[in-house]
């Protein structure tokens, strides 16, 4: 049995819900550190809920998250706040500040946390845009932007204080196949070389198959995950339906 | 004899500034860097390589030894790259070794490093003429948004005069209850209150001519044709206005107005007439309330002088006739157009981004609050020329 501290991420018995709606029972996982981790599923199957129990922005029904072996769950005030550092998030959306450029986007957890100077976070800003490939648009502001651009602009927002832990909500999706290319490589070359760990929501197959360590598959009707592990081994040998359908991009009325 | 010079502070990563001599430099960085603990390090060693630069001249070489460094993040590689390009500025060589191979790639994402350095670019001051001339097109501008804005308006009125079936009753009865009955108990506090103090006041003054018992037709003459409907609608520009001009300017930024139009339906027909016809019929029916609440202040408040109610209401029958009410309504009415469409206007005139919508609801009660002084102003005027 492994000592939670070999772990990136933990999951006990989580219930990911609202109110009296249950949309994921009793997940067990577990996220190695390093690892590039994807979860999949259909829509409206609770992927996004999940990511935001995760990264502690909702309170689960029940059971615990460990990240890096603190509970995130019940941890409070300063010790909450260090854990909240110890990752960044990049919305689906995007949620990009409106009112400043996007190197005052990416430099601003760095004014509050760090001791930079300005040029110093400057400088570390402009090579978080440069990894995803906005460089050229430093001062321009969110709404001048495609949307694809702002998708890219929140990564580097979370990799702003070089976090260990990257949540990414859907990160590809709307991106043109280079770009999407290009962003699949930046995300290997971070994991593999400064061994960051990303947790992914994903539906591009091919970004999947591209780089995922592993991914876990959540099921709307089963309310839990029916697949787990490498997602080239699963496409090429999984009995289930529900999964066989999903990799191999089958209609759902053909799949009967 | 090299003159070695110690960067740390509690936790942070140590960098050697080994000064060999004017041309020569080495750096030997230890620890783990990361973006919590560079910050005064990185400064440090900058301020000796600005300084080593600057009090020699020749080929500076520097060595930066990154063969003890523990761990490193990107703003270690950022560091990295400050240095290399100082050094590159200044004409001098920069030789990275020790560096561990997994950070290598990483580093090579940056090539060429002068992309991450740009020119600085000023912004052309305007001069005061150009800022004139602008400042003045912004304002032509925002009268021929205004003036088109009334032309659509007033069509899509007279359109759904002749298809009332085809106005969108639900929205009109939201607005209608949002703007109308949860507005019932702020114009009944505030009326009450200026009905209280404008009948005080002028008992004051009064009572030094013996006068009090005019004070009641006075107050209530005042507050049908004038008070009321200003308050009214004052507050009706706080409430609504700027809830009309927030729901539409959010509708605007999320493109739902864009998709009215292209899905070739009117935005001012959808969202604008259901809003204005809802302020049509408010308005009135809160004036109506405001008077009747204003007028008992005030015969609440000459109580208190010695008039008795039926005094009080003989003298504001003899004072207050049934045009004055009308012509206090029809004001009601008017200000409930205005009121109503600006906010909807400014809402429609949102730009992008989140703060925009509050510049939208602010210039929605501002707009607002103009246009009901414009409009009293002429309708008083039409008044006193024709006496009604």
């Amino acid at each position: 049995m492994d000592t939670p501290n070999n772990y990136a991420i933990e999951v006990k018995d989580l219930t990911v819900g609202y109110g009296s709606t249950v949309l994921m029972k009793n997940l067990n996982f577990t996220v190695n550190n390093g690892e590039i981790f994807v979860i999949l599923g259909g829509s409206g199957c609770g992927k996004s809920s999940l990511l935001k129990n995760l990264f502690g922005l909702y309170q689960p029904l029940g059971g615990d998250v460990l990240i890096e072996g603190q509970n995130i769950t019940t941890a409070q005030g300063a010790e909450r706040q260090k854990i909240m550092t110890s990752f960044g998030v990049m919305y689906q959306q995007g949620a990009l500040f409106g009112s400043m450029n996007l190197l005052d986007n990416v430099t601003l957890f760095m004014q509050e946390y760090t001791e930079l100077t300005e040029s110093q976070m400057n400088l570390l800003a402009r090579c978080k845009l440069d990894l995803v490939g906005l460089l050229p648009y430093e001062s321009y502001m969110p709404s001048e932007i495609s949307g694809g651009m702002q998708k890219r602009a929140a990564i580097a927002r979370a990799m702003a204080l070089d976090p260990k832990i990257l949540f990414l909500d859907e990160p590809s999706a709307g991106l043109d196949p280079i770009t999407s290319a290009d962003l699949d490589s930046t995300i290997q070359d971070l994991s593999k070389n400064l061994g960051i760990t990303f947790v992914i929501v994903s539906h591009e197959l091919a970004s999947i198959y591209a780089i995922a360590d592993k991914v876990i598959m959540l099921d709307k009707g089963a309310k839990g995950i029916i697949a787990e592990g490498d997602p080239k081994v699963l496409r090429d040998t999984s009995k289930d339906p529900r999964v066989h359908q999903f990799f191999n991009r089958i209609m759902s009325k053909d799949a009967a | 004899m090299p003159i070695i010079t110690e960067s740390s502070s509690g936790g942070s990563p140590v960098a050697k500034w080994i000064a060999v001599d004017s041309e020569n430099a080495k750096v030997i960085l230890t620890g783990k860097v990361n973006v919590y603990s560079l910050g005064n390090t990185w400064t440090q060693v900058r301020e000796q390589q600005d300084a080593w630069l600057k009090n020699s001249s020749g080929n500076h070489s520097l060595i930066f030894d990154a063969s003890q460094v523990g761990s490193l993040d990107g703003a270690g590689i950022a560091f990295l790259i400050g240095v290399e390009e100082a050094q590159q500025k200044s004409g001098g060589t920069f030789n990275l070794v020790g560096l561990d191979a997994r950070y290598q790639p990483l580093l090579k994402e940056f090539d060429p490093i002068t992309n991450l350095f740009p020119v600085p670019v000023e912004k052309p001051k305007r001069s005061f003429i150009v800022s004139t001339g602008m400042a003045t097109q912004n304002l032509i501008e925002d009268a021929k948004g205004l003036i088109t804005f009334t032309g659509h308006l007033a069509d899509d009125l007279f359109w759904s005069l002749r298809n009332p079936k085809q106005v969108r009753w639900g929205d009109f009865v939201d607005a209608a209850v949002q703007a109308g009955i949860a507005a019932l108990p702020i114009v009944g506090l505030v009326s009450f209150l200026i009905g209280v103090i404008l009948s005080f006041q002028a008992a004051i003054g009064m009572k030094q001519f013996g006068a009090v018992s005019f004070v009641g037709p006075l107050a209530a003459l005042g507050i049908v044709r004038e008070m009321g409907p200003l308050i009214t609608a004052i507050l009706l520009a706080g409430r609504s206005s700027a809830a009309f001009a927030a729901e539409i300017g959010t509708m605007t930024v999320n493109s739902e107005v864009d998709a009215l139009v292209s899905g070739g339906l009117s935005p001012i027909r959808f969202l604008v007439v259901p809003r204005v016809l809802a302020g049509i019929l408010v308005m009135p029916v809160l004036t109506m309330f405001a008077d009747i609440v204003s007028i008992f202040a005030s015969m609440v408040t000459m109580l208190a002088y010695g008039i008795p109610f039926i005094n009080f209401y003989n003298g504001m029958l003899s004072a207050v006739g049934l045009e004055d009410i009308f012509s206090g309504l029809i004001k009601a009415t008017l200000f409930g157009v205005v009121v109503s469409a600006v906010g909807c206007l400014r809402g429609m005139q949102t730009g992008t981004g989140a703060a925009a919508v509050g510049i939208s609801a602010t210039r929605a009660v501002v707009s607002s609050i103009v246009m009901i002084v414009m409009v009293d102003g002429i309708f008083a005027f039409i008044s006193y020329k024709t006496g009604f």
